[in-house]
Protein backbone atom coordinates (compact mmCIF):
# COMPACT_ATOMS: atom_id res chain seq x y z
CA UNK A 1 0.00 0.00 0.00
CA UNK A 2 1.73 3.16 -0.83
CA UNK A 3 1.90 6.35 1.41
CA UNK A 4 -0.05 8.32 -1.14
CA UNK A 5 -3.00 5.57 -1.12
CA UNK A 6 -3.00 5.74 3.03
CA UNK A 7 -2.96 9.20 3.08
CA UNK A 8 -6.00 9.25 0.63
CA UNK A 9 -7.95 6.56 2.53
CA UNK A 10 -7.33 8.07 5.80
CA UNK A 11 -8.11 11.73 4.55
CA UNK A 12 -11.72 10.08 3.25
CA UNK A 13 -11.70 8.24 6.29
CA UNK A 14 -11.26 11.19 8.70
CA UNK A 15 -13.79 13.36 6.47
CA UNK A 16 -16.69 10.29 7.06
CA UNK A 17 -15.88 10.23 11.08
CA UNK A 18 -16.45 13.90 10.93
CA UNK A 19 -19.27 14.14 8.79
CA UNK A 20 -20.82 11.26 10.88
CA UNK A 21 -19.93 12.65 14.07
CA UNK A 22 -21.41 16.51 12.76
CA UNK A 23 -24.30 14.78 11.41
CA UNK A 24 -24.99 12.57 14.32
CA UNK A 25 -23.91 15.68 16.91
CA UNK A 26 -26.70 18.23 15.11
CA UNK A 27 -29.02 15.59 15.16
CA UNK A 28 -28.72 15.22 18.47
CA UNK A 29 -28.88 18.73 19.42
CA UNK A 30 -32.00 18.70 16.43
CA UNK A 31 -33.40 16.66 18.59
CA UNK A 32 -33.30 18.24 21.89
CA UNK A 33 -33.99 21.37 20.22
CA UNK A 34 -37.28 19.44 19.33
CA UNK A 35 -38.10 18.21 22.78
CA UNK A 36 -37.17 21.86 23.88
CA UNK A 37 -39.66 23.48 21.81
CA UNK A 38 -42.25 20.66 22.17
CA UNK A 39 -42.07 21.79 26.28
CA UNK A 40 -42.43 25.38 25.85
CA UNK A 41 -45.06 24.81 23.44
CA UNK A 42 -47.05 22.78 25.79
CA UNK A 43 -46.08 25.70 28.56
CA UNK A 44 -47.77 28.35 26.21
CA UNK A 45 -50.77 26.39 25.55
CA UNK A 46 -51.23 25.59 29.09
CA UNK A 47 -53.88 27.28 31.04
CA UNK A 48 -51.12 28.42 33.86
CA UNK A 49 -53.41 30.05 36.32
CA UNK A 50 -56.84 30.95 37.08
CA UNK A 51 -56.73 34.07 35.48
CA UNK A 52 -55.77 33.09 32.07
CA UNK A 53 -58.41 30.68 32.71
CA UNK A 54 -61.08 33.78 32.71
CA UNK A 55 -59.07 35.25 29.84
CA UNK A 56 -58.88 32.87 27.18
CA UNK A 57 -63.13 32.04 28.08
CA UNK A 58 -63.92 35.76 27.75
CA UNK A 59 -61.24 35.86 24.75
CA UNK A 60 -59.25 38.81 25.94
CA UNK A 61 -56.15 36.87 25.57
CA UNK A 62 -54.08 35.08 23.21
CA UNK A 63 -51.85 32.03 23.88
CA UNK A 64 -49.21 34.10 24.73
CA UNK A 65 -51.00 36.47 26.93
CA UNK A 66 -51.27 39.09 24.93
CA UNK A 67 -54.52 41.02 24.03
CA UNK A 68 -56.30 39.20 21.71
CA UNK A 69 -56.34 40.90 17.96
CA UNK A 70 -58.43 41.10 15.51
CA UNK A 71 -56.80 38.22 13.68
CA UNK A 72 -56.76 35.37 16.36
CA UNK A 73 -60.20 36.23 17.19
CA UNK A 74 -61.32 35.53 13.27
CA UNK A 75 -59.00 32.19 13.72
CA UNK A 76 -59.88 31.30 17.22
CA UNK A 77 -63.66 32.63 17.98
CA UNK A 78 -64.83 31.81 21.12
CA UNK A 79 -67.04 28.66 20.05
CA UNK A 80 -63.53 27.05 18.94
CA UNK A 81 -61.79 28.29 22.45
CA UNK A 82 -64.19 27.40 24.69
CA UNK A 83 -64.11 23.56 24.16
CA UNK A 84 -60.12 23.71 24.11
CA UNK A 85 -61.04 24.83 27.88
CA UNK A 86 -62.42 21.65 28.76
CA UNK A 87 -60.62 18.63 30.13
CA UNK A 88 -60.30 16.21 26.88
CA UNK A 89 -59.33 13.68 29.01
CA UNK A 90 -62.39 13.25 30.21
CA UNK A 91 -63.92 9.70 30.03
CA UNK A 92 -67.39 10.79 29.63
CA UNK A 93 -66.27 11.66 26.29
CA UNK A 94 -64.23 8.86 24.99
CA UNK A 95 -65.29 6.61 22.12
CA UNK A 96 -65.47 3.98 22.26
CA UNK A 97 -65.57 4.06 26.75
CA UNK A 98 -67.49 2.65 29.38
CA UNK A 99 -68.34 6.36 30.65
CA UNK A 100 -69.00 7.55 27.44
CA UNK A 101 -72.08 10.19 27.81
CA UNK A 102 -74.08 11.35 25.03
CA UNK A 103 -75.88 13.33 27.47
CA UNK A 104 -72.79 14.93 28.67
CA UNK A 105 -71.82 15.82 25.38
CA UNK A 106 -75.01 17.83 24.29
CA UNK A 107 -75.15 19.66 27.22
CA UNK A 108 -71.10 20.60 26.77
CA UNK A 109 -72.58 21.93 23.49
CA UNK A 110 -75.40 23.26 24.52
CA UNK A 111 -73.26 25.38 27.14
CA UNK A 112 -70.90 26.47 24.47
CA UNK A 113 -73.74 27.41 22.11
CA UNK A 114 -75.58 29.50 24.88
CA UNK A 115 -72.32 31.51 25.82
CA UNK A 116 -70.98 31.97 22.73
CA UNK A 117 -74.25 33.13 21.09
CA UNK A 118 -75.26 35.51 24.27
CA UNK A 119 -71.70 36.41 24.13
CA UNK A 120 -71.50 35.72 28.44
CA UNK A 121 -68.27 36.84 29.87
CA UNK A 122 -66.57 35.60 32.85
CA UNK A 123 -66.43 38.41 35.62
CA UNK A 124 -62.80 37.34 37.16
CA UNK A 125 -63.81 39.10 40.74
CA UNK A 126 -67.34 37.18 40.91
CA UNK A 127 -68.64 36.13 44.03
CA UNK A 128 -69.93 33.37 42.13
CA UNK A 129 -66.14 32.10 41.88
CA UNK A 130 -65.82 30.04 44.79
CA UNK A 131 -62.84 28.45 45.56
CA UNK A 132 -62.43 25.07 47.57
CA UNK A 133 -59.48 24.34 49.20
CA UNK A 134 -58.86 21.34 50.63
CA UNK A 135 -56.26 21.80 53.58
CA UNK A 136 -54.42 19.49 55.26
CA UNK A 137 -54.41 19.46 58.69
CA UNK A 138 -53.43 17.39 61.83
CA UNK A 139 -56.42 16.35 64.20
CA UNK A 140 -55.47 14.05 67.11
CA UNK A 141 -51.74 13.47 65.53
CA UNK A 142 -53.56 12.09 62.47
CA UNK A 143 -53.76 13.93 58.65
CA UNK A 144 -57.15 15.59 58.16
CA UNK A 145 -58.82 17.13 55.03
CA UNK A 146 -60.93 20.16 55.66
CA UNK A 147 -62.75 22.02 52.57
CA UNK A 148 -62.59 25.63 52.90
CA UNK A 149 -64.44 27.48 50.64
CA UNK A 150 -63.51 31.21 49.69
CA UNK A 151 -65.35 33.70 47.60
CA UNK A 152 -63.69 37.46 45.85
CA UNK A 153 -64.93 40.55 48.24
CA UNK A 154 -64.87 43.84 46.39
CA UNK A 155 -63.33 46.39 49.00
CA UNK A 156 -62.76 50.02 49.32
CA UNK A 157 -61.44 51.85 46.38
CA UNK A 158 -61.79 49.11 44.01
CA UNK A 159 -59.62 46.67 46.21
CA UNK A 160 -60.00 42.94 46.12
CA UNK A 161 -59.63 39.95 48.78
CA UNK A 162 -60.29 36.11 49.19
CA UNK A 163 -62.47 35.80 51.96
CA UNK A 164 -63.27 32.51 53.96
CA UNK A 165 -67.14 31.43 53.44
CA UNK A 166 -67.85 28.44 55.19
CA UNK A 167 -65.91 24.98 55.60
CA UNK A 168 -67.00 21.40 56.01
CA UNK A 169 -64.88 18.27 57.13
CA UNK A 170 -65.57 14.68 58.72
CA UNK A 171 -64.20 16.13 61.88
CA UNK A 172 -66.67 18.95 62.13
CA UNK A 173 -69.44 17.08 62.08
CA UNK A 174 -69.77 17.21 65.96
CA UNK A 175 -73.41 16.39 65.73
CA UNK A 176 -74.55 12.31 64.95
CA UNK A 177 -78.30 11.85 63.39
CA UNK A 178 -80.52 9.82 65.27
CA UNK A 179 -84.80 9.56 64.20
CA UNK A 180 -85.43 6.82 66.07
CA UNK A 181 -86.04 9.66 69.31
CA UNK A 182 -87.95 12.37 69.77
CA UNK A 183 -85.28 14.86 71.86
CA UNK A 184 -86.91 18.16 73.60
CA UNK A 185 -87.46 20.48 75.65
CA UNK A 186 -90.57 19.80 77.28
CA UNK A 187 -93.27 23.00 77.36
CA UNK A 188 -93.14 23.69 80.76
CA UNK A 189 -89.75 23.50 81.48
CA UNK A 190 -89.89 26.88 82.12
CA UNK A 191 -91.53 27.03 85.08
CA UNK A 192 -88.86 24.84 86.67
CA UNK A 193 -85.87 27.09 85.64
CA UNK A 194 -85.26 24.73 82.40
CA UNK A 195 -83.87 22.19 85.08
CA UNK A 196 -84.38 19.97 81.85
CA UNK A 197 -81.55 21.97 80.06
CA UNK A 198 -78.79 19.77 82.06
CA UNK A 199 -80.16 16.59 80.60
CA UNK A 200 -80.61 18.12 77.00
CA UNK A 201 -77.13 19.46 77.13
CA UNK A 202 -75.45 16.28 78.28
CA UNK A 203 -77.07 14.78 75.21
CA UNK A 204 -74.13 15.31 73.79
CA UNK A 205 -74.11 13.82 70.10
CA UNK A 206 -77.47 15.55 69.78
CA UNK A 207 -77.30 18.47 70.31
CA UNK A 208 -78.85 20.09 67.40
CA UNK A 209 -82.30 18.58 68.27
CA UNK A 210 -83.01 20.88 70.64
CA UNK A 211 -81.66 24.13 68.55
CA UNK A 212 -84.60 25.26 66.51
CA UNK A 213 -86.30 24.18 63.40
CA UNK A 214 -84.08 26.88 61.44
CA UNK A 215 -80.89 26.16 63.71
CA UNK A 216 -77.87 25.70 60.69
CA UNK A 217 -74.96 24.52 62.17
CA UNK A 218 -71.73 27.35 61.54
CA UNK A 219 -68.67 24.98 60.71
CA UNK A 220 -66.36 27.99 59.92
CA UNK A 221 -66.95 29.32 63.56
CA UNK A 222 -66.11 25.36 64.49
CA UNK A 223 -63.49 25.41 62.19
CA UNK A 224 -61.72 28.87 63.97
CA UNK A 225 -62.74 27.54 67.54
CA UNK A 226 -61.00 24.22 66.50
CA UNK A 227 -58.11 26.59 65.18
CA UNK A 228 -57.52 29.10 68.05
CA UNK A 229 -57.96 26.11 70.84
CA UNK A 230 -55.32 24.19 69.16
CA UNK A 231 -57.44 21.55 68.92
CA UNK A 232 -56.35 21.17 64.91
CA UNK A 233 -52.95 22.06 63.43
CA UNK A 234 -52.82 23.60 59.77
CA UNK A 235 -50.72 22.27 57.77
CA UNK A 236 -50.85 23.38 53.69
CA UNK A 237 -53.51 23.26 51.08
CA UNK A 238 -53.40 20.01 49.33
CA UNK A 239 -55.73 20.99 46.28
CA UNK A 240 -58.07 23.79 45.38
CA UNK A 241 -60.71 23.56 42.80
CA UNK A 242 -62.84 26.11 41.27
CA UNK A 243 -66.78 26.05 41.22
CA UNK A 244 -67.83 28.80 39.01
CA UNK A 245 -71.46 29.45 39.10
CA UNK A 246 -71.57 33.24 37.86
CA UNK A 247 -72.68 32.06 34.34
CA UNK A 248 -76.79 32.52 34.91
CA UNK A 249 -78.44 29.04 34.77
CA UNK A 250 -74.99 27.01 34.70
CA UNK A 251 -72.49 25.39 36.65
CA UNK A 252 -68.28 25.35 36.01
CA UNK A 253 -66.09 23.07 37.69
CA UNK A 254 -62.01 23.68 37.15
CA UNK A 255 -59.05 22.20 38.65
CA UNK A 256 -55.41 22.07 37.56
CA UNK A 257 -54.44 19.06 35.66
CA UNK A 258 -50.50 19.07 36.15
CA UNK A 259 -49.39 17.05 32.93
CA UNK A 260 -46.97 17.49 29.97
CA UNK A 261 -49.54 17.82 27.23
CA UNK A 262 -51.13 20.55 25.43
CA UNK A 263 -54.62 19.98 27.34
CA UNK A 264 -53.11 21.16 30.44
CA UNK A 265 -53.20 23.40 33.31
CA UNK A 266 -56.67 24.81 34.63
CA UNK A 267 -59.54 22.63 32.81
CA UNK A 268 -63.01 22.30 33.00
CA UNK A 269 -64.31 19.05 34.36
CA UNK A 270 -67.77 19.53 34.95
CA UNK A 271 -70.34 21.55 33.52
CA UNK A 272 -74.12 21.24 34.56
CA UNK A 273 -77.35 23.87 34.75
CA UNK A 274 -78.02 25.59 38.25
CA UNK A 275 -80.45 27.67 39.45
CA UNK A 276 -78.67 27.62 43.21
CA UNK A 277 -77.79 31.32 44.55
CA UNK A 278 -74.36 31.34 46.56
CA UNK A 279 -75.59 30.32 49.89
CA UNK A 280 -77.35 27.58 49.13
CA UNK A 281 -74.66 26.12 46.15
CA UNK A 282 -72.03 26.02 49.02
CA UNK A 283 -74.80 24.34 51.44
CA UNK A 284 -74.80 21.81 48.84
CA UNK A 285 -71.50 21.29 47.90
CA UNK B 1 -42.47 49.09 92.75
CA UNK B 2 -40.54 46.29 91.72
CA UNK B 3 -43.18 44.11 91.15
CA UNK B 4 -44.54 47.06 88.99
CA UNK B 5 -41.81 47.52 86.90
CA UNK B 6 -41.50 43.69 86.51
CA UNK B 7 -45.18 43.28 85.56
CA UNK B 8 -45.11 46.34 83.06
CA UNK B 9 -41.67 44.60 81.72
CA UNK B 10 -43.72 41.44 81.29
CA UNK B 11 -46.70 43.57 79.29
CA UNK B 12 -44.58 45.05 76.81
CA UNK B 13 -42.25 42.42 75.92
CA UNK B 14 -45.59 40.44 75.44
CA UNK B 15 -47.34 42.64 73.15
CA UNK B 16 -44.06 42.99 70.92
CA UNK B 17 -44.04 39.13 70.76
CA UNK B 18 -47.53 39.88 69.21
CA UNK B 19 -46.40 42.39 66.89
CA UNK B 20 -44.01 40.09 66.02
CA UNK B 21 -46.54 37.39 65.48
CA UNK B 22 -48.69 39.41 62.67
CA UNK B 23 -49.34 37.84 59.62
CA UNK B 24 -47.66 38.64 56.05
CA UNK B 25 -51.06 39.98 54.92
CA UNK B 26 -51.94 41.65 58.32
CA UNK B 27 -51.21 46.16 58.12
CA UNK B 28 -52.17 48.85 60.27
CA UNK B 29 -55.31 50.17 59.94
CA UNK B 30 -53.55 53.91 58.82
CA UNK B 31 -50.68 52.46 56.77
CA UNK B 32 -53.50 50.63 54.50
CA UNK B 33 -55.16 54.09 54.38
CA UNK B 34 -52.47 56.26 52.87
CA UNK B 35 -51.66 53.68 50.46
CA UNK B 36 -55.13 52.98 49.23
CA UNK B 37 -55.56 56.45 48.36
CA UNK B 38 -53.16 56.64 46.00
CA UNK B 39 -53.52 54.55 42.82
CA UNK B 40 -51.55 53.31 39.52
CA UNK B 41 -52.94 54.22 36.44
CA UNK B 42 -53.32 51.60 33.48
CA UNK B 43 -50.05 52.93 31.88
CA UNK B 44 -48.01 52.96 35.36
CA UNK B 45 -49.60 48.68 35.58
CA UNK B 46 -48.37 47.82 31.75
CA UNK B 47 -44.91 49.55 32.27
CA UNK B 48 -44.84 47.89 36.22
CA UNK B 49 -45.66 44.49 34.17
CA UNK B 50 -42.48 44.83 32.04
CA UNK B 51 -40.46 45.81 35.09
CA UNK B 52 -42.00 42.29 36.54
CA UNK B 53 -40.78 40.13 33.44
CA UNK B 54 -36.61 41.73 34.25
CA UNK B 55 -37.52 41.15 37.85
CA UNK B 56 -38.48 37.69 37.02
CA UNK B 57 -35.24 37.45 34.79
CA UNK B 58 -33.42 38.92 37.39
CA UNK B 59 -34.16 36.15 40.18
CA UNK B 60 -33.63 33.09 37.24
CA UNK B 61 -30.39 34.22 36.38
CA UNK B 62 -29.36 34.75 39.92
CA UNK B 63 -30.54 31.18 40.48
CA UNK B 64 -28.58 29.78 37.21
CA UNK B 65 -25.75 31.10 39.45
CA UNK B 66 -26.31 30.00 42.72
CA UNK B 67 -26.66 26.33 41.39
CA UNK B 68 -23.53 26.13 39.18
CA UNK B 69 -21.38 25.02 40.96
CA UNK B 70 -18.13 25.55 37.96
CA UNK B 71 -19.04 29.32 39.21
CA UNK B 72 -16.31 30.88 42.13
CA UNK B 73 -18.19 30.60 45.87
CA UNK B 74 -18.08 34.52 45.72
CA UNK B 75 -20.27 34.84 42.47
CA UNK B 76 -22.55 32.42 44.00
CA UNK B 77 -22.60 33.93 47.66
CA UNK B 78 -23.23 37.37 45.75
CA UNK B 79 -25.78 36.03 43.76
CA UNK B 80 -27.67 34.53 46.76
CA UNK B 81 -27.35 37.98 48.76
CA UNK B 82 -28.98 39.90 45.79
CA UNK B 83 -32.06 37.05 44.83
CA UNK B 84 -33.02 37.40 48.23
CA UNK B 85 -32.98 41.24 47.78
CA UNK B 86 -35.57 40.71 45.25
CA UNK B 87 -38.02 39.42 48.13
CA UNK B 88 -40.27 40.30 50.13
CA UNK B 89 -39.75 40.34 53.79
CA UNK B 90 -41.01 37.01 55.21
CA UNK B 91 -41.42 35.23 51.33
CA UNK B 92 -41.63 31.28 51.67
CA UNK B 93 -41.00 29.13 49.44
CA UNK B 94 -43.47 26.01 49.21
CA UNK B 95 -42.14 23.11 47.43
CA UNK B 96 -44.70 20.28 46.58
CA UNK B 97 -43.82 16.68 45.61
CA UNK B 98 -46.08 13.62 44.30
CA UNK B 99 -45.38 10.75 46.61
CA UNK B 100 -45.78 7.20 45.23
CA UNK B 101 -48.79 6.39 46.34
CA UNK B 102 -50.30 9.96 44.60
CA UNK B 103 -50.61 12.41 47.66
CA UNK B 104 -49.11 15.34 47.41
CA UNK B 105 -46.49 16.70 50.03
CA UNK B 106 -45.92 20.62 50.54
CA UNK B 107 -42.81 21.58 52.11
CA UNK B 108 -42.68 25.05 53.44
CA UNK B 109 -39.48 26.96 54.13
CA UNK B 110 -38.36 30.59 54.47
CA UNK B 111 -36.70 32.06 50.82
CA UNK B 112 -32.84 32.15 52.76
CA UNK B 113 -33.21 28.60 53.24
CA UNK B 114 -34.11 27.46 50.19
CA UNK B 115 -31.35 29.45 48.41
CA UNK B 116 -28.93 28.52 51.03
CA UNK B 117 -30.19 24.64 50.11
CA UNK B 118 -29.83 25.13 46.44
CA UNK B 119 -26.47 26.47 46.88
CA UNK B 120 -25.16 23.33 48.77
CA UNK B 121 -26.82 20.62 47.13
CA UNK B 122 -25.13 17.25 46.70
CA UNK B 123 -24.30 17.32 43.24
CA UNK B 124 -21.00 17.82 41.66
CA UNK B 125 -22.81 19.56 38.81
CA UNK B 126 -25.76 21.56 38.68
CA UNK B 127 -27.69 22.51 35.40
CA UNK B 128 -30.55 24.59 35.76
CA UNK B 129 -32.57 26.23 32.86
CA UNK B 130 -35.36 28.33 32.49
CA UNK B 131 -38.09 28.68 29.71
CA UNK B 132 -37.89 32.12 28.40
CA UNK B 133 -41.21 32.33 27.80
CA UNK B 134 -43.19 33.53 31.00
CA UNK B 135 -46.83 34.21 32.48
CA UNK B 136 -47.77 37.05 34.33
CA UNK B 137 -51.50 37.76 35.19
CA UNK B 138 -53.07 41.45 35.54
CA UNK B 139 -52.22 43.41 38.81
CA UNK B 140 -55.13 43.36 40.98
CA UNK B 141 -54.99 45.83 44.13
CA UNK B 142 -55.17 44.66 48.05
CA UNK B 143 -57.36 46.26 50.47
CA UNK B 144 -53.80 47.44 51.69
CA UNK B 145 -53.04 49.52 48.75
CA UNK B 146 -50.38 47.36 47.26
CA UNK B 147 -50.78 45.47 43.78
CA UNK B 148 -50.43 42.12 43.70
CA UNK B 149 -49.64 39.56 40.32
CA UNK B 150 -48.61 36.28 39.89
CA UNK B 151 -45.95 35.01 37.29
CA UNK B 152 -45.53 31.39 35.83
CA UNK B 153 -42.49 30.36 34.95
CA UNK B 154 -40.89 26.53 34.15
CA UNK B 155 -37.59 25.41 35.77
CA UNK B 156 -35.42 22.30 34.23
CA UNK B 157 -33.07 21.59 36.76
CA UNK B 158 -30.53 18.59 35.69
CA UNK B 159 -28.17 17.19 38.92
CA UNK B 160 -24.78 15.19 37.99
CA UNK B 161 -22.58 12.92 39.65
CA UNK B 162 -19.55 13.29 37.51
CA UNK B 163 -20.90 13.15 34.21
CA UNK B 164 -24.04 10.93 35.05
CA UNK B 165 -27.31 12.42 35.34
CA UNK B 166 -28.75 11.22 39.08
CA UNK B 167 -31.41 13.48 39.41
CA UNK B 168 -33.66 15.72 36.80
CA UNK B 169 -36.80 17.15 36.83
CA UNK B 170 -39.04 20.36 35.62
CA UNK B 171 -41.06 22.48 37.83
CA UNK B 172 -43.96 24.91 37.43
CA UNK B 173 -43.36 28.11 39.94
CA UNK B 174 -45.77 30.39 41.01
CA UNK B 175 -44.22 33.56 41.93
CA UNK B 176 -45.97 36.55 43.92
CA UNK B 177 -45.35 39.80 42.92
CA UNK B 178 -46.09 42.69 44.96
CA UNK B 179 -46.05 46.46 44.17
CA UNK B 180 -45.24 48.70 47.35
CA UNK B 181 -44.26 52.46 48.16
CA UNK B 182 -40.88 52.10 49.55
CA UNK B 183 -38.75 55.42 50.79
CA UNK B 184 -35.95 55.88 48.65
CA UNK B 185 -33.34 57.48 51.25
CA UNK B 186 -30.97 58.89 48.98
CA UNK B 187 -33.51 60.91 47.43
CA UNK B 188 -36.11 61.14 50.44
CA UNK B 189 -38.92 60.63 48.61
CA UNK B 190 -41.62 58.11 48.23
CA UNK B 191 -41.83 55.52 45.05
CA UNK B 192 -43.21 52.40 43.57
CA UNK B 193 -41.31 49.07 43.81
CA UNK B 194 -41.72 45.45 42.69
CA UNK B 195 -40.71 42.93 45.16
CA UNK B 196 -41.16 39.01 44.37
CA UNK B 197 -43.13 36.79 47.28
CA UNK B 198 -44.09 33.74 48.09
CA UNK B 199 -43.06 30.89 45.54
CA UNK B 200 -45.02 27.74 44.80
CA UNK B 201 -43.03 25.00 43.01
CA UNK B 202 -44.95 21.67 41.82
CA UNK B 203 -43.07 18.65 39.46
CA UNK B 204 -44.96 19.03 36.32
CA UNK B 205 -45.79 15.02 35.45
CA UNK B 206 -46.22 13.91 32.26
CA UNK B 207 -48.93 10.87 33.54
CA UNK B 208 -52.49 12.49 34.00
CA UNK B 209 -53.08 14.07 37.27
Amino acid sequence: MSYRFFKRKLHRGSILVCVVFFTGSSLFSQVLTNQQKEREDIFVARIKQFNEFADRFNLKTDFNGNTADSVFKARMPRERMIPLLFDLKDPRIQIPGKEYSEAYIRIKEEFVEEVTKKNILLYKYSPGIISEARVRVIYKGEPQQIRLFLVQEIVGNNSVKWVLRSAKGDILNIFKTDTSMVRFIPPSSNETDFINLKRALEDTDYLQYYASQDYEPDFLTLFFYYIKAGIIKYEYVEEVVYHIIDIPGWYLRVKEFNRNELNSGWLITDVMKNELDLAAFIRNL
Amino acid sequence: MLKKILITGVILSLSMWVTGQETKTAVTSKQAKITDEINLSDADIEVFKEQTKQKVEEFQQYIVTLGNKDEPAEKRNMAEKEALKLFYKGAEMEISTILPNGSVQKVNRPMEKYLARLKSLPYTKVIIKFYDIAYIREFTKGPDGKYYSTATIIQEFTGFSDDDIIYTDITKKEVEIIIDIVEDTFFKEKRWKIFLGDIKAAETKSSVS
